[in-house]
Parts: C-alpha cells; sequence; structure tokens
C-alpha cells in the first residue's frame, strides 16, 4: 500500500472471559492483525505496562521482530507517557482496541490521545480499505453486520471492533525470540483511581416483570396463567403452502422481512 | 583364457562404486541432527532385530514373507560366496555348490517376486521396481552358470571366451542393480539402508516384542522448533525414511488416503527422501497423494519442507492413527515424522489450520480445547458425591476425567463408569478442577509448549497426593499419563498404574466384584480405538469384558492391531483437511456389515466420531455404558 | 362523547348495571329524575347564563353507525353506571410539573430509528431518581432534558420523562456526525451547565459521544455505571469482571436496566432554548460520513447475523436452499452433516463446534438437532423448523415446526417471500 503508513497499534493484557487468566485481548489482537495489514513488518506495537508479562510473548508471536514497551506499574496512567511516545514516533495511524479488558475498561485512552494529540478519532473499524493523499476510507461495523464507509484524514486513531479480520496466531517460537525495546519513561500516577473501590462484580439482578393489573381479577389471572411456552406450535396436517403462509408469518411478525 | 579376469574386476569394481556410493549416502543420513544411537549394541542387535521383529511383521503376508526370506536369504547368502569363490578365488567346491544353492534359493524366490509383478497390486510401486525381478533373475542365473566350472559340474574354460564375455555384461547388468544400486538410490537401496535403519532405530524397544508410542518432546527455546528442512530431522529419521521399501502397505491402511485426503505415507516417506537427497518426486511410481499431481514436488536438503515438496494439508491429513507405522515392515515411523514437521508449522509459522489457532489459544488460556470455564470441570459430577483428591488426599484409584467433563455425551459414559465403580465399592477420587487437559490434542497439533506446560502442571498436582492406580475413560489422556509423562522428570507417577477403563473393569469382573445381567440385545461388533489398542496394546480387555456378558462379537474385518481409525485423533477434526469421504462414515460402513445392531467403544472421541455419522446406523455406546445397563439390581440396591 | 351505550363493559369485562338509576331514569315522575338524567352531562351555561343543551350530546350512535335517541332515557343510566368502570380505563396519569429549573440533567439519547429505545427510558428513569434524590437533599429544581439528534419519530417524549427537549436537527447532525454533535453538545454545556450528563453506554453512537466529550471537557466519566446514586456510583470494569464504586461522576455512561423507566408520571416536554446555528459547524470536521454500505446478507458473519435460514441433511435441492435465502435476505447457516458432506463450507456450520449464533430467528430446514447443533442456537429467541420427522430433537425444540418435505415449503417461503418483495417494490414506487 504505498506510500509507506507510519502504523502502531497499542496492545494490552487481555483477560479471558472464562478463567480469568491473562491472555491477548481480543480487539487489541485484532488491531495488530490491521496494522499488519497495513504496513506489514514495519508495524510499530507498543504496550504500556510490565515489560515481563509473558502475554505480550503472544503478541510478538503473530510474526514481529520486536515490541516497544513503556514500562509502567500497575497503577500507572498510560496517557501522558504514550501521548510523549507517539508525538515522537511520527505516527499517522493509531490502532487499538474499542475496550480493554483489565483495569477500568472504560475505552477512554483513545479518546483522551485523540484530544491531546488533536487527531480525528475512528470508533468501532471494521477495516481500512484505502490509505492515500492523507486521508484513509474506513469502515465502521454497526450493529447485526451493517457497515458504514467514512472518509478521515491522516494522522487518525482507529478503535477496532470485534468485526474486524480475526488476530492470526501466535506461534509460539517467533514470540519467544522477538525482541522487546523497553523505553525509558516516567511513570505517572492514577491519582483518581487510588480513591476506588474495587470488587468482583456482583451478579446483577434480573428485572422482574412487574403485572400492572388494576383489578382483581386481572390479578388473579397473572397470578394462575400458565406460563407460555414449553413446546411450540407443530404443523403436520395443513398444506405445505398455509405452512410456509405461517413461517412466513412469523418472519414478518419478528420483523426480519421487511 | 585372455577374459578370466573379467568378472572378478567387474565384481571388485562394483563393490568399490557402491563403497563410495555407501559413503556418500551415509553423509547425506550425517546431514540429519545428532542423535545418540548406541552404534555397536545396534550392530550386535541387527540380525536378530532383521530375523525376529522385522520377518514378524513381514510374516503378516505369507507369500511376501516367504519370498522374502528366499530371494533376500539367498541373495547375502550368494553374494558372501561369490566373493569368496570369485572375487578372492578361494577353491573350493563345498562353497562352489553353496554358493548354487544359494543362488536356486534366491532363483525360486525371485520366480514368486517377477509373478507377483506380473499384475501388482496398486499399493506397490511400479517404475525401477518392475525391474528388480528381472535383475535377481539375472544375477542368479548368471552367477549359477559362471559357478558351474568352480563346482566342477562344467569343466573349466567352457564357452570361451564369448560366454565370459556375455555373463560379464550379465555380471554388469545384475550387479549395478545389486550393489550400485543398493548405495546409490536403486531398488536394492533397501537392503542397506533398512539394515542400519535397524541397527539405529529411534524406538529400540519397539523390538522384542516392546512398544514405544510416545512421542519425543520437543526441545524448547532455540533458534527454531521442530522440523522445516530435511536436515532438521534426526540423522537416523532420515535413515529410517531411505528404508522404505515402497511396499504400500501403510498406503494400504492409512484412513486419510482412503478418505481421499491429500496424504499417502508411503508417498510422504519417498518425499522425505526426495527432500534430503535432493530432487524431484517426477521418479515416484507409487500412487499420489489424492488430488495431488506427481512430479511438481522439489526437494533440497536445506530447503523448507513446506514450500514445494509437500503441502501442509498432506500433514494435517494424518489422525496419527498409527496404522501405517504397525503396518510398515521397515519399523519405519512415519507419525513422529509428521508431528515434527507440524511443531515448525505450529510453533514457527503459526499456521494450524482452520479451528486449530482457537483451539490451542483456548487449551492455553483455559486448559481445555473448547474455552469452557476451568471453574465448570466438575459440574457433570455434582449428582455423582465423588471425593475430590484436595479433601481425602488419598485414594486407591484416582479417576482422571479429561476433558470429556464438558461434553454432554461424554458425560454419560462418564457417569457409567462411575455407577460401576460404586457397585464394585472402589475407593475412588478425582481431581475435579485441580485436573487440566491431557494437552494431547495440543501436541498432535504440533505445540509441543503448550503440550509441556499442561503436563508438567498435571504432574506438579498429581503429585500432591497418594494413589495406587490411574484409570481413564480416555484413551488419549490413558496415552499421555502412561507414555508422555515420563520424560518430564516427575516422581508423580512413579510406581502408579495407569489402566484404562476396560483394563480396570475387566479386573473387576474377574475378581467378581461386578455381578453382570447377560446381554440380550443383538448382534454386538467392537471398535478398538487407535490411541487403546495400536499404541497401548490394549485389545483383549475389551474383548473380555463383552465376553463376560455373553456377547459373542462379531469382529469386523479391519479390527485388532488393524483396526480402522475413526477419523477424530491427531487433532483432524480440528484442522479438518477436505477428503472425499468421512473417515467416520467409512468405519460405519465396517460396522454395519457385520450385520451389528450396537458398536461398543472404548473411548469418548470415537463415540463422538462414530455417532455423527448420519442415521440410520447401529447404536454407538462405550462398554461402561453397556455394562451399566447390565448390572444385576442386587449389588445396586 | 356522544357514545351512551346502554351496556358498558369495564376494563375487566365485567358489566355493570344500576337497575334503580335505570328504573328512576325511565320514570319522568320520580322526584330524584331531572338529577340522573343529567348527571351525566351537568348543567351548561352560556355566556348570557342561558341554560344549554348540546344538541350533540342527545342520543347515541347505534351498533350501525346510525344515531339513536333515547327517549326512554335508558343510555342515561347506563352512562351513570359506565361513571365508575371508566375511571380504571382512563386514567389521566399526574403531570410532572418543573418550573424555573434550577439545573439540568442532559440524558442524550440513542434514538434508533428515531423512537427512544428502552436503553434510553431507563436512562430517564434513572436521571429521574437523580432528581428526587437531589430535591430530597434541598439541592433544587431539576429538569430533566433529553437532547436528540435528527428525526425523531417518538410520540411519548411525556411518558418516557422528558421535562425538558432539545431536539437538534440540521444535516450536519445526521448519520455520523461525532464531530457536529460534539458541537452541538459543547454548546449546550456551556450554556446550560448541566448537573449530569448521561449517555446509554451503547454500539448506537452513545458510548463514542461520551467518550468524546468526556475528553474535550477533561473530565473522568464512568462507562459501564449500573448503579448509580447522586453521590455514588457502581460501576463494570475489567471486561465486566469487576466492580468499582467512586463518587458519581458528572458523566455517565449507562449499561442497560441500569433503573426503571417512567411509568407513573408525566411530563412537559417543553423545548429549551437552543440555537443550532451558533453550533460551530465548520469545514474542519475530519470525517466524512459515506453512508451505510449494502452488505449482503449472507456477507454478514454468522455469529452477528438476525435471520439465519439453515439447512442439514434433509435438503436435497440446493439451488433452489439458495435461493430461498437470497429471497428472504437471511444469512445461510448449516448443520455439520451439510458441511461434511461438502455441500456447505465450514464457516457455515452451526453448533458447538462451529458456530455460536445469537439470530432473532432460526429457520432450520432439514435439521434434526444434534445436541451439539442444539447447544450453537441456545441464544436464538424464536427457532422455526422444518422437518419430516416430527419426533426430532429440533421440532421440540422449535417455536414454530412444520412436519413437510423442505422441497414444498421451501417453494412456498420462495414465492411468499418474492410477492412480499415486490410488493414493497411496487410501494416505493408508488411513493415515489
Amino acid at each position: 500500500m504505498p506510500p509507506k503508513v507510519n502504523v502502531v497499534s497499542l496492545v494490552s493484557i487481555g483477560r479471558h472471559p472464562q478463567s480469568g487468566r491473562s491472555r491477548r485481548a481480543e480487539q487489541d489482537g485484532r488491531a495488530v492483525e490491521l496494522g499488519l495489514k497495513l504496513s506489514k513488518k514495519s508495524l510499530t506495537v507498543v504496550h504500556a505496562g510490565d515489560a515481563q508479562e509473558p502475554v505480550l510473548r503472544q503478541y510478538a508471536g503473530m510474526g514481529l521482530d520486536s515490541l516497544t514497551v513503556l514500562p509502567q506499574p500497575a497503577d500507572g496512567d498510560a496517557l501522558p507517557i504514550l501521548v510523549d511516545f507517539l508525538k515522537s514516533s511520527k505516527a499517522q495511524v493509531v490502532l487499538t482496541g474499542v475496550r480493554a479488558e483489565s483495569g477500568e475498561s472504560s475505552g477512554m485512552l483513545p479518546y483522551l490521545l485523540a484530544e491531546q494529540l488533536g487527531w480525528p478519532l475512528v470508533p468501532r473499524v471494521a477495516e481500512i480499505l484505502t490509505i492515500k493523499q492523507g486521508a484513509a476510507e474506513v469502515l465502521l461495523a454497526l450493529p447485526r453486520g451493517q457497515r458504514r464507509s467514512v472518509i478521515v484524514s491522516l494522522p487518525f486513531i482507529a478503535t477496532v471492533d470485534n468485526a474486524a479480520a480475526e488476530a492470526r496466531q501466535t506461534a509460539f517460537g517467533p514470540g519467544l525470540r522477538a525482541d522487546f525495546k523497553v523505553l525509558d519513561v516516567n511513570s505517572v500516577k492514577d491519582e483518581a483511581m487510588a480513591t476506588w473501590q474495587i470488587s468482583a462484580a456482583k451478579p446483577r439482578p434480573k428485572r422482574l416483570k412487574v403485572v400492572k393489573a388494576k383489578t382483581a381479577a386481572d390479578r388473579m389471572k397473572a397470578a394462575t396463567a400458565k406460563p407460555v411456552g414449553g413446546g411450540g406450535k407443530v404443523m403436520k396436517n395443513e398444506t405445505a403452502a398455509e405452512k410456509a403462509q405461517a413461517i412466513f408469518d412469523l418472519l414478518l411478525e419478528e420483523k426480519v422481512v421487511r | 583364457m585372455i577374459l578370466d579376469w573379467l568378472p572378478p574386476t567387474l565384481i571388485g569394481f562394483l563393490l568399490v562404486l557402491a563403497g563410495i556410493g555407501a559413503i556418500r549416502r551415509m553423509n547425506l543420513w550425517r546431514a540429519g541432527q545428532a542423535e545418540k544411537v548406541n552404534i555397536l549394541a545396534g550392530l550386535l542387535a541387527m540380525p536378530k532385530r532383521y530375523l525376529h521383529d522385522l520377518h514378524h511383521v513381514v510374516e503378516r503376508d505369507k507369500y511376501m514373507s516367504r519370498t522374502h526370506v528366499a530371494t533376500g536369504g539367498g541373495f547375502v547368502l550368494a553374494m558372501v560366496l561369490v566373493l569368496f569363490v570369485h572375487l578372492f578365488g578361494v577353491k573350493s567346491e563345498i562353497l562352489a555348490w553353496a554358493l548354487l544353492a544359494a543362488l536356486v534359493l534366491m532363483f525360486c524366490g525371485a520366480l514368486f517376486v517377477y509373478k507377483r509383478r506380473m499384475n501388482p497390486p496398486s499399493r506397490l510401486s511400479k517404475g525401477p521396481w518392475m525391474r528388480l525381478p528381472k535383475s535377481l533373475l539375472t544375477f542368479s542365473i548368471t552367477f549359477f552358470v559362471l559357478t558351474l566350472p568352480a563346482a566342477g559340474i562344467l569343466p573349466e574354460g567352457t564357452g570361451g571366451w564369448v560366454l565370459t564375455l556375455v555373463l560379464s555384461v550379465l555380471i554388469l547388468m545384475s550387479l549395478s542393480e545389486m550393489l550400485f544400486g543398493m548405495t546409490w538410490g536403486g531398488p536394492m537401496k533397501h537392503a542397506f539402508a533398512g539394515a542400519l535403519h535397524l541397527a539405529f532405530h529411534r524406538r529400540p524397544e519397539r523390538f522384542g516384542g516392546g512398544r514405544s508410542t510416545g512421542l519425543k518432546p520437543a526441545v524448547l527455546g532455540e533458534a527454531s522448533h521442530g522440523v522445516a528442512k530435511p536436515t532438521d530431522f534426526k540423522w537416523n529419521q532420515l535413515l529410517g525414511f531411505d528404508a522404505c521399501v515402497q511396499c504400500g502397505r501403510c498406503e494400504a491402511v492409512c484412513p486419510a488416503f482412503a478418505a481421499g485426503q491429500p496424504l499417502n505415507p508411503k508417498k510422504l516417506i519417498q518425499d522425505m527422501v526426495v527432500g534430503f537427497a535432493g530432487g524431484t518426486d517426477a521418479k515416484y511410481a507409487g500412487s499420489p497423494y489424492p488430488g495431488v499431481d506427481v512430479g511438481n514436488a522439489k526437494g533440497a536438503p536445506d530447503q523448507i519442507i513446506t514450500n514445494g515438496l509437500i503441502s501442509s494439508d498432506t500433514l494435517w491429513s494424518c489422525t496419527t492413527c498409527r496404522a501405517c507405522v504397525e503396518e510398515c515392515p521397515m519399523m519405519i515411523e512415519h507419525v513422529d515424522a509428521i508431528v515434527d514437521m507440524r511443531r515448525f508449522l505450529t510453533l514457527e509459522k503459526g499456521e494450524t489450520p482452520n479451528k486449530g489457532a482457537q483451539v490451542l489459544e483456548n487449551i492455553i488460556a483455559t486448559d481445555n480445547p473448547n474455552g469452557y470455564s476451568p471453574a465448570s470441570r466438575t459440574h457433570w459430577a455434582a449428582d455423582q458425591n465423588l471425593n475430590l483428591m484436595k479433601d481425602v488426599k488419598q485414594a486407591d484409584v484416582l479417576f482422571w476425567v479429561s476433558d470429556g467433563a464438558f461434553d454432554m455425551r461424554s458425560q454419560r459414559i462418564l457417569r457409567a463408569f462411575v455407577k460401576l465403580m460404586k457397585a464394585a465399592n472402589i475407593d475412588v477420587a478425582i481431581l475435579g478442577d485441580e485436573e487440566l487437559d491431557s494437552g494431547d490434542v495440543a501436541r498432535r497439533l504440533g505445540d509441543d509448549a503448550a503440550f509441556q506446560s499442561l503436563a508438567k502442571r498435571n504432574l506438579a498436582t498429581l503429585s500432591k497426593y497418594s494413589f495406587k492406580t490411574i484409570v481413564t475413560t480416555d484413551p488419549h489422556a490413558f496415552h499421555c499419563l502412561k507414555n508422555e509423562y515420563g520424560d518430564f522428570g516427575s516422581d508423580a507417577l512413579k510406581g502408579v498404574e495407569v489402566l484404562h477403563h476396560t483394563t480396570f473393569l475387566n479386573r473387576l469382573v474377574k475378581e467378581g466384584r461386578l455381578q453382570l445381567d447377560t446381554f440380550k440385545g443383538g448382534k454386538v461388533t467392537y471398535h478398538d480405538p487407535c490411541y487403546l489398542g495400536r499404541y497401548n496394546g490394549e485389545y483383549d480387555a475389551p474383548r473380555e469384558l463383552l465376553a463376560s456378558l455373553g456377547i459373542d462379537v462379531a469382529e469386523m474385518e479391519r479390527s485388532g492391531y488393524r483396526s480402522r481409525c475413526c477419523g477424530g485423533g491427531g487433532g483432524a477434526p480440528i484442522t479438518d483437511i477436505p477428503g472425499e469421504r468421512r473417515i467416520a462414515d467409512m468405519r460405519m460402513e465396517d460396522v454395519v456389515s457385520t450385520g451389528a445392531e450396537m458398536v461398543a467403544v472404548g473411548c469418548q472421541q470415537c463415540t463422538a466420531m462414530l455417532e455423527g455419522v448420519v442415521e440410520p446406523r447401529p447404536v454407538v455406546k462405550d462398554i461402561a455404558e453397556i455394562l451399566v445397563s447390565q448390572l444385576s439390581e442386587e449389588v445396586n440396591s | 362523547m356522544s357514545e351512551f351505550p346502554s351496556t358498558e363493559a369495564t376494563s375487566s369485562g365485567l358489566l355493570r348495571r344500576d337497575p334503580r338509576t335505570e328504573w328512576i331514569a325511565r320514570n319522568r315522575l320520580h322526584p330524584l329524575h331531572s338529577s340522573v338524567v343529567s348527571a351525566g352531562q351537568g348543567e351548561v351555561r352560556g355566556p348570557t347564563g342561558l341554560l344549554r343543551k348540546n344538541p350533540h350530546v342527545i342520543g347515541f350512535i347505534g351498533p350501525n353507525g346510525i344515531k339513536r335517541i333515547d327517549r326512554a332515557n335508558l343510555s342515561a343510566a347506563g352512562l351513570n353506571s359506565k361513571k365508575r368502570a371508566g375511571e380504571a380505563k382512563e386514567v389521566q396519569l399526574p403531570l410532572h410539573v418543573v418550573d424555573n429549573p434550577d439545573g439540568y440533567i442532559m440524558v442524550v439519547a440513542d434514538m434508533i430509528g428515531g423512537r427512544l429505545t428502552s436503553h434510553d427510558k431507563d436512562i430517564l428513569g434513572l436521571a429521574h431518581q437523580l432528581v428526587a434524590e437531589n430535591k430530597a437533599a434541598d439541592k433544587g429544581n431539576i429538569a430533566v432534558v433529553l437532547v436528540c439528534f435528527g428525526e425523531s419519530k417518538e410520540t411519548q417524549f411525556d411518558l418516557a420523562g422528558v421535562d425538558r427537549l432539545l431536539h437538534i436537527t440540521g444535516q450536519e447532525f445526521e448519520g455520523f456526525a461525532p464531530e457536529a454533535r460534539l458541537s452541538a453538545l459543547m454548546q449546550i454545556e456551556a450554556q446550560y451547565k448541566p448537573e449530569n450528563w448521561l449517555f446509554p453506554d451503547s454500539i448506537h453512537g452513545g458510548t463514542d459521544l461520551a467518550c468524546r466529550l468526556a475528553s474535550r471537557l477533561g473530565e473522568r466519566p464512568a462507562t459501564q455505571a449500573w448503579q448509580v446514586t447522586a453521590t455514588s456510583t457502581v460501576s463494570r470494569g475489567a471486561s465486566g469482571s469487576c466492580d468499582i464504586s467512586r463518587e458519581t461522576p458528572r458523566i455517565l455512561m449507562l449499561m442497560e436496566e441500569c433503573a426503571n423507566a417512567i411509568e407513573d408520571t408525566r411530563h412537559q416536554v417543553l423545548d429549551l432554548e437552543f440555537d443550532v446555528n451558533s453550533v460551530d459547524t465548520g469545514d474542519n470536521y475530519r470525517l466524512i460520513d459515506q453512508g451505510q454500505i449494502e452488505v449482503d446478507s449472507n456477507a454478514v458473519p454468522l455469529a452477528e447475523a438476525e435471520f439465519i435460514l439453515s439447512a442439514g441433511n434433509g435438503i436435497h435441492n440446493w439451488d433452489q436452499f439458495h435461493a430461498v435465502a437470497a429471497a428472504l435476505r437471511a444469512t445461510e447457516g448449516a448443520s455439520r452433516v451439510a458441511v461434511d458432506d461438502g455441500f456447505m463450507p465450514r464457516s457455515r456450520q452451526v453448533g458447538a463446534s462451529g458456530t455460536w449464533v445469537t439470530a432473532r430467528v432460526y429457520l432450520a430446514v432439514g435439521i434434526s438437532g444434534a445436541i451439539q447443533h442444539m447447544q450453537g442456537i441456545g441464544q436464538c429467541d424464536k427457532v422455526v423448523a422444518i422437518n419430516t420427522d416430527a419426533g426430532c430433537d429440533m421440532v421440540k425444540r422449535a417455536d414454530l415446526a412444520v412436519i413437510e418435505d423442505s422441497e414444498a415449503v421451501l417453494e412456498a417461503l420462495m414465492k411468499l417471500a418474492q410477492e412480499h418483495y415486490s410488493s414493497k417494490e411496487q410501494e416505493k414506487s408508488d411513493a415515489a
């Protein structure tokens, strides 16, 4: 994709939803994948955090020769150091996931970076189609597989949606051998976070269906009526056309056929 | 006589050429990686390995075994005597007569070889191999005639120089094949490489009735992992490839080949030879990989194998069922080679096809291939009242549940087995959520890093508790625990008996601890799981168990060590290489052809694969499920 | 207004008659006659003090649509009896009035398709909870303002709890216009200095806009908030695995069901003063919306698809199947067997070993329903089965099952779909 674009992918430590174990974050992995597609080997992958974290080897195993680490304590604020880094790196496209899988996972980081760098931000990108003449054509992911096309001027920050191309397999060997460039940066403590109380997620109460019956008879009915369901309707003896009509009515009712 | 010097000179000349060829060939093998082998002991053991172990395998085809004894034995004897009689000129009528006898033997053998080559089955390679019987016949006749004077049957000088000249030409022709070809890549190469391969085999435990099926651990943390180039194989693996006789027995039993997937074990081994010797596969004259044309593969010792020599789909088609290894008369280790090459694809290239990447990622992040919550591993046993090792610390029997715990179908097997153990009052415990995937799938998919990590963590857990026996219903886990966990320097399994549940149940039945009613259902056949049968040699216990229910097993044509794979091993359902048929469907056809109404299985993976065949088909049940339905009520209460 | 049916059904469907009133109404000589008759209408006097009779009230429209005049005055009694029942039916919800508010809480709605989503309504409900808390703490009178962009089709803002409405329309705010919308929000911020900004934490643009506003204002918002009071907020963190409790920030992105929607009050829905033209809309926007692009229903990833037509072993006519999928604009799925047999690519496989789908409607044709397949469709709302075997698992699971050969039903479906879409086309071209 000429001319050469300087792409930076920001990665964080993910969290497996079932085991809670560290992993390559789903969206960040896609950000690296998209970055590799755009700029092949010249992609810069940056992590702000612990350089010893073994999960970084999983990112490196996607075929990165090196990975840049801006060392940070767990309670550090990644924003200022990333702003400094991006300013000095002459990045043109910065890719991240929409939300981190660990920490606050607020999804604010890309917005704050964009604000401080004065760059535009494209949210929930599914694909970057072209980059030419200082602008990129980007496809945004909308719900249910829909897409929107947007043109954005360089440099910009994009958050990568789950609809983007899946991250390639991570290979053990290259990951093990990749070179980690650990930069010397000052870390800034995230003061606000220290005042928070963090606990394991409580299950959210399910919203109950409140019966708004105005009369005694209605309330009686609501209390004694059998729950709907328990085996659907089965059509056996009707004609094929009638059966098809029944199906089609259901499709219309559910608004999947419009 | 003017030309008397000619035959000995020719013999000597070809011997020298053969010597040079041998050194060149050895250098090709030596390009492989170092592997410690006891050279002297190997050479000393070689004749016995040849005469006993190899012959044992060849003996499965009686025709060929006798033919080979006559031809091969006759040739070796004749060749030695030829040296004495014709090269060194030892004047002894006894030797000459012996030589004549050897040549007659060889001639008879060669006749049968010739007969077989008249209309060869498709599994045999053609090409130069079609020439071999003629060369053998020529050799025996030529030297027979040449020896007649030495034996005193014909006077010296019979036929004059014309005959000598004719014989010399024939000597040149036949000895070129037999000596020159032996070390320069002709069909007779198998004798030379084969003998050395038997001497320096990578798994010497296989000889003398032993069994060695566990994969060798990969060394992690080096500049590259797995086998990328032919020279990344161990030298004795390269030697092993060279020993191939292209008899195609592997091809005949390979389930992937039969299913039309692009794998043919024989071609694979030949391609390995092309790889380390350099060149193309244009001269290959056997069946191709299904759907792949012969002649386009190029290889060189330092060229990446999957770049032009073989396609990675070939490697991923293998179900690691070991049928080819079991069947190979040269005891070549196909599965080792395939997994070695897969290791490169997975660990270095990150190119495990289809669901492979996701499965490996799940295994790394959740310790099970489907990414279920590790905390839900024991949910199946919520109503089973099983002791957890964490609580009891020790038990007679540790029940290794395996990943069947997450699968609803497999859970039925697990419950059945638990019920049987309870009926027999076994002191049993499970590891519960502490258990991890055995690593079988990760290892067969080439991710030895994930396997080793799982193995070490499992061993660490096991070492915390004391038990005498581990039982599992999963032959894959059984194989890992029994044959592969030993490589990681842990004492956790020292003195522990690792058993498959059929073996264990068979003991209980024999000890009278399970009261079973006679089975009154219809005809039953039994499918041998590869990892129970060929990998671990357990063919009898399941059959004895069925017999104890009064079932007379209607055996399939391919059963026991020749059992056909269900298609579920080696991560094949995950890599899912397209073929023309499904392996499970073919296996179900085998079942149907016995007329059985039920097929008994001893493996949850086989159960899943066979049940995946579209109905109507015979019922698929694990042996534990069959037993539990025959459990006598009185014991229950 | 003029309907005096002789019998009246109450909301519970019960007929209430008062025989005594009916009797008095019939008897013009009864001392209470006049009061009973006039009770329904009441006396109306004109501006000069003259008693006025409303001619429209006399009589009623009969069941045939013909006006009837009831000399016997039976209906008047009916009206009387109706009164009690009518109370339950026509509840006029109390109006929540906010005059001269001391502050505002801004709720920026997603308004998908121009209507409030249930998510939006929950957030309006939460806004009123905050208002009530502020009131209790004597922090003044706060109005809930709904900020919405673009075209609105919503007619029930009053019932959703909107005290004030800021409806910002204009070409530049339509479609994907985060920069223009942010400028508008900044303008609102400057003009009204709201107490709180509430956004739905949604993929429909709420989160995006909220993050933009928060970073522009330099305020730290709470995202994925689900338990919010005026002082403290509990929000999810680390991909939903932990709860973070902190002081309630000014900008909040709220999860669905964070509060109950308004149900018992009506609200004023007064337009708030806002000059759209003063919004700094410039040429300096760097995101240019090219509009939504047409996505082939079959290109939609299976896991995201809304409507899946899935094929199994029972399909014999594959061309027909593909044609029906195209006609219904459904995404194609398949059972394992259909994939194994090579009729469908592996990526189309639905089930535990294939893709786990979330379709609203899953139409399974000729799939008997292996356990792995049923696991994969566990999250589907409605399952429809077409199968010849009435006893198979898919039929048991289905909300609607049709026992028939697939080919015949698919053919009929195909016809229906084609008719439906061609009549749609017709309508469109007529309208144009």
